[in-house]
């Protein structure tokens, strides 16, 4: 399946974040530019998919030629404040595993970072970790 | 006047020289065309004279690895070929893909293929060949 879109990756991104995060114990995800309202004391992830630099990789101009394009990855994990990080960390390794140097429909996912914890956590009144991904992927014209 | 950008060029070739069809993936390539001379200096010159003789080219192309990419596989097993008669034809072009427009065309021999995998980078092969017969410069 070539790539042609940037909202074709966010897709395969999302969507395998959600369908894992549907599963038992559910977590609310919350994507890009969405509302969401957080429980108080709950645990949920805030997904975040960044494109970057572009590079050529190939001759040919705008036919059958590719480009090489970067990304960031950024997930950032909530839990409840005052309750130790191992909560967290068990998400955290829920997600991570999900992208951890895994190719997916052409998406190519570097090593994880982190969780990294992040203070003060942005909304406050939680504990919050960040997992952070590059990832590439060649477009193709 | 008009630059050209790397990126403008192409590739086309054909492992039986019947119909050069472009190499999808290609991302560099080269050609170096070298005319020999022959020394025609007589008793008495106090210069040396030449005049040129045989004409001969070797190059190079780099590509981005796809087993799936149209052209790439006839492209890099070509070196594969026993006996080789020297009947592939290549195609360089500068700009665009327009057979015998901004471009050197020649028959030749893919004589090297190295394909290299390192972790975290694209597996990428690079060809070397060797131009036999005429060389068809199309640059004006």
């Amino acid at each position: 399946m070539a790539i042609t879109s940037r909202n074709q990756v966010r897709s395969i991104i999302e969507s395998r974040l959600a369908l894992e995060l549907a599963e038992s114990p559910a977590i609310p995800v919350v994507f890009h530019n969405m509302d969401y309202e957080p429980a108080v004391n709950s645990s949920w992830v805030q997904c975040l998919v960044s494109f970057g630099q572009n590079e050529y990789l190939s001759q040919g101009l705008t036919v059958d030629s590719r480009n090489r394009i970067v990304g960031l990855l950024l997930l950032n994990i909530f839990t409840p404040q005052g309750e130790g990080p191992g909560a967290n960390y068990v998400i955290a390794k829920r997600v991570r595993d999900l992208y951890n140097r895994v190719i997916v429909s052409e998406v190519y996912f570097d090593a994880a970072n982190g969780p990294s914890v992040l203070a003060p956590p942005v909304p406050e009144g939680y504990f919050q970790t960040q997992v952070r991904v590059t990832f590439e992927f060649i477009e193709e014209l | 006047m008009a630059t050209i950008r790397g990126e403008q060029g192409s590739v086309q070739f054909d492992a039986a020289g019947s119909a050069n069809a472009t190499v999808v993936g290609t991302r560099s390539w080269s050609l170096t065309t070298t005319k020999e001379t022959l020394d025609t200096s007589v008793h008495g010159d106090t210069f040396r004279s030449f005049v040129g003789s045989m004409i001969s080219g070797s190059g190079t192309v780099e590509l981005v690895y796809d087993p799936d990419a149209t052209g790439q596989a006839g492209f890099l097993e070509d070196v594969l070929t026993t006996a080789d008669p020297a009947d592939a034809t290549f195609e360089l072009f500068t700009t665009g893909s327009v057979s015998g427009t901004d471009s050197i065309s020649f028959a030749g021999i893919v004589t090297d293929m190295e394909i290299s995998s390192n972790v975290g980078d694209l597996v990428v092969v690079s060809c070397s060949f060797i131009t036999s017969g005429t060389i068809t410069g199309n640059l004006e």
